[in-house]
């Protein structure tokens, strides 16, 4: 065959074709992949079996709707035992087997996510949600693809100090885990006291599980603090305390951030122990899964969960944990979705771009009412307060933001 | 005996690799190590380097615990102290030109652990065994105690852990988990040369005299007091040496990477691979990074990563490893090392007698 201008184009347009084809493959994969670490084992397996299932709900709701710009999704689940370590390398191992299909990312802990963080950058960064309220975390100069779905522990901090100081309390009492999560707020705690007026009476350090219990009730008896507000437990050691408080007949006040306000373990204490959590509240920086007026995305979850999870208890309940990982799942799929439709390419600047720009979210049912990424954080929650005859938790203020 | 070796020196019996099949294995090995980065993708890198990070610190357990006979349960410690030494040295010195930090930083780190070891150390000249085990414990907790305190935070970050410095080996900036490999790959071969050699020495057969009979060690003129105390501080000065090779690899460290998890792993890879032998911490290291790693992919590969079955998935996994590890305990108590050991040898005398 003689090359002529005709064959030399035909050629080149051949060649071109089958050169750039793949390469637009490669730019539109397939399907998208999410990474999941959970801890499945170790010492909050609980909470992460709790959590699981809705990783399955959530991937079947986001493709019936269409995925990110009619691409499916895949998430891609592990267990990381709770070990900081182990979700780096689960994350490591994703990115190298999914590539730039991967396009976002779930970590378990603020260990991890603080592990992680450093990583994130060219080739490797992703956008990165997690089980965290870390405050540290809220400050997209040096995390820029990293976000909470909710308010950080400061922030739960103050909503429960401005409804102390609401209610007339004056003298409260910090009793928390000695551990990181524990004191996160700590510091923070208390330059909002002291701003707000109220004095710290008494703070205490206890260790995370099995705690000395009659010693910390005595203390917290000695200070004469009218409020007491517990801070990095699960679902452990916030119990004892307060049905310790209780037999030694102290009438404080009790409350609880966001992982310590869980209905399931208030029922349970409620059944092996007694009514004693009656009048425990909390911040919490979503509505219940059972408050679902006007919430039409909970009204999709309980549907789906009925049709998914018949015959377990997750069929008619979703737990404040999973309703968690749903939120952050919600916000990352809102960055991912705004930024195909604005037809630019998935990278973690864009999507991180993207998630900073969502203002006046219709959350469909999360939050009070729209809301807003700050910080690449949603300063936002509400009071609640457990009642062990009806099982619930039920708002005792107004949706307070920061 | 049959050995299909016919030495002709007594230099050349001495040789550390003394026959054709052990000079393949190594030099093929470091071989396919030098290759790996150039095909391996970014995970495998990041496996590849903690199994170094782990296998040296596992080279300094078999000194103490395989080739002198003293259990600890506590050097997930002087991981720790190494690791968070070369990030305070590192601040501490930060006016000195960066390129020749790491020679100053991570010496200094090896001998902060070094002499931790020896004060850790000073019960073994009074217990034994089990008991001593339970003291070393102690210094897991006590060191994870300390990092964690406020009064320490300025330099060890608390317990919300501190970032770590890049290294940077006159003017070479290790930044990237392959340029780390190149680094921790090097150090973990020399390392275990050098444990290989120590037992070569005068020291080295102190060690192992004391490991055998400490009675008789000492009737013999080894004063207990030094060789185990000696013992103790190159053991550490070992897991120092991880600590700070791990400081450098992670961008940051926490308190809780260096639990008594550490501890038990360090032991467990050591008991799976071969006490007292060279490449039996190699073997532990494989089996007890390897192959959790891999039943986690073949279980995803099995269920199809169905997140139904990711909650039952997780402890199926601990499970399996566990009886993995109790049968390789079964058929070989004398660890991965001897089962090589016995290729080796058939390999070596092969055509003739076996086993």
């Amino acid at each position: 065959m003689t090359l002529n201008r005709r064959t030399f184009l035909a050629t080149g347009a051949a060649a071109t074709a089958a050169m750039g084809t793949p390469m637009i493959l490669k730019a539109q994969p397939a399907e998208y992949v999410l990474g999941a670490s959970l801890p499945l084992t170790g010492p909050f397996a609980t909470a992460g079996q709790l959590v699981a299932p809705a990783f399955a709900l959530a991937q079947k709701m986001f493709n019936d709707e269409g995925g990110i710009a009619g691409t499916p999704i895949r998430f891609v689940t592990e267990d990381s035992g709770y070990v900081p370590q182990s979700t780096l390398a689960n994350y490591q191992r994703v990115l190298a087997t999914e590539g730039k299909a991967c396009v976002g990312y779930f970590a378990d802990s603020t260990g991890a996510m603080k592990l992680i963080a450093p990583e994130l950058k060219g080739e490797n960064a992703r956008l990165m949600g997690s089980t965290s309220f870390a405050s540290e975390l809220a400050n997209p100069q040096t995390n820029p693809y990293q976000y909470i779905s909710g308010p950080t522990y400061q922030d739960q901090f103050d909503i429960l100090m401005q409804n102390i100081k609401a209610a007339g309390g004056s003298k409260i009492a910090i009793i928390y885990s000695n551990t990181e999560f524990g004191r996160d707020p700590l510091e923070h705690g208390r330059a909002t006291a002291e701003r707000l007026g109220l004095e710290i009476v008494l703070e205490e350090a206890t260790k995370p599980q099995g705690a000395d219990i009659p010693t910390h009730v005595t203390k917290l008896a000695q200070s004469g603090a009218e409020h007491c507000i517990l801070q990095g437990y699960v679902t452990g050691v916030w119990p004892q305390l307060i049905g310790g408080a209780r037999q030694f007949g102290l009438p404080i006040q009790f409350h609880g951030t966001f992982w310590g306000m869980e209905k399931l373990i208030a029922d349970r204490i409620t059944k092996e122990a007694g009514p004693f959590l009656a009048g425990y509240q909390g911040v919490m920086p979503y509505r219940y899964f059972y408050d679902r007026e006007n919430a039409p995305r909970y009204e999709q979850y309980a549907a789906l969960s009925k049709a998914m999870f018949a015959g377990t208890p997750l069929e008619n309940y979703m737990s404040t944990w999973a309703l968690q990982a749903m939120c952050g799942l919600e916000l990352a799929m809102k960055a991912l979705r705004d930024t195909a439709e604005a037809g630019k390419e998935l990278t973690a600047d864009n999507v991180a771009e993207s998630l900073s720009g969502i203002s006046d979210w219709d959350s469909g049912g999360f939050f009070g009412g729209p809301v807003s990424m700050n910080n690449n954080k949603i300063g936002t929650g509400r009071v609640y307060e457990y009642a062990p005859d009806t099982g619930l938790f039920t708002p005792v203020s107004d949706w307070l933001s920061t | 005996m049959i050995n299909g070796n016919l030495k002709a020196t007594y230099g050349a019996d001495e040789r550390v690799l003394n026959n054709r099949n052990k000079q393949m294995f190594v030099f093929g090995s470091i071989i396919l190590l030098s290759l790996f980065p150039l095909f391996a993708d970014d995970y495998s890198v990041l496996m590849a380097c903690k199994m170094g990070i782990l296998l040296i610190a596992v080279v300094g357990v078999n000194v103490l615990t395989g080739y002198t006979g003293l259990v600890s349960l506590g050097h997930g410690a002087f991981v720790a102290i190494g690791a968070y030494s070369t990030v305070i040295f590192s601040n501490l010195f930060s006016g000195l030109p960066t390129g020749i930090l790491p020679f100053i930083v991570v010496p200094l780190a090896i001998a902060v652990s070094a002499l931790t070891g020896i004060i850790v150390g000073l019960p073994s000249l009074r217990v034994k065994g089990l008991y001593l085990a339970v003291a070393t414990l102690a210094a897991s907790f006590i060191v994870k105690f300390l990092i964690e305190q406020d009064l320490f935070a300025p330099w060890t970050g608390g317990i919300v852990g501190i970032d770590t410095p890049v290294p940077s080996l006159l003017g070479w900036e290790l930044d990237t988990k392959r340029e780390m490999y190149v680094l921790i790959t090097a150090l973990a071969l020399g390392t275990m040369l050098a444990a290989q050699n120590l037992f070569r020495t005068r020291v080295g057969r102190a060690f192992i005299a004391i490991r055998d009979r400490d009675y008789s060690a000492e009737i013999l003129g080894i004063s207990l007091l030094r060789y185990k105390l000696m013992s103790f501080a190159i053991s550490a000065g070992y897991c120092g040496l991880s600590g700070a090779l791990g400081a450098y690899f992670f961008a940051r460290i926490l308190p809780e990477q260096f639990g008594l998890d550490l501890s038990l792993e360090l032991v467990a890879a050591l008991i799976v691979g071969g006490m007292g032998r060279t490449l039996g911490p190699l073997f532990g290291v494989v089996v007890v990074m390897l192959v959790p790693e891999l039943i986690k992919i073949s279980m995803a590969a099995a269920t199809g990563g169905s997140l139904e079955l990711a909650r039952y998935t997780g402890p199926v996994q601990e499970i399996v490893f566990g009886l993995l590890l109790v049968f390789f305990l079964l058929k070989e108590p004398l660890g991965i090392n001897q089962i090589t050991d016995r290729i080796l040898r058939s390999a070596n005398r092969w055509p003739f007698a076996r086993g």
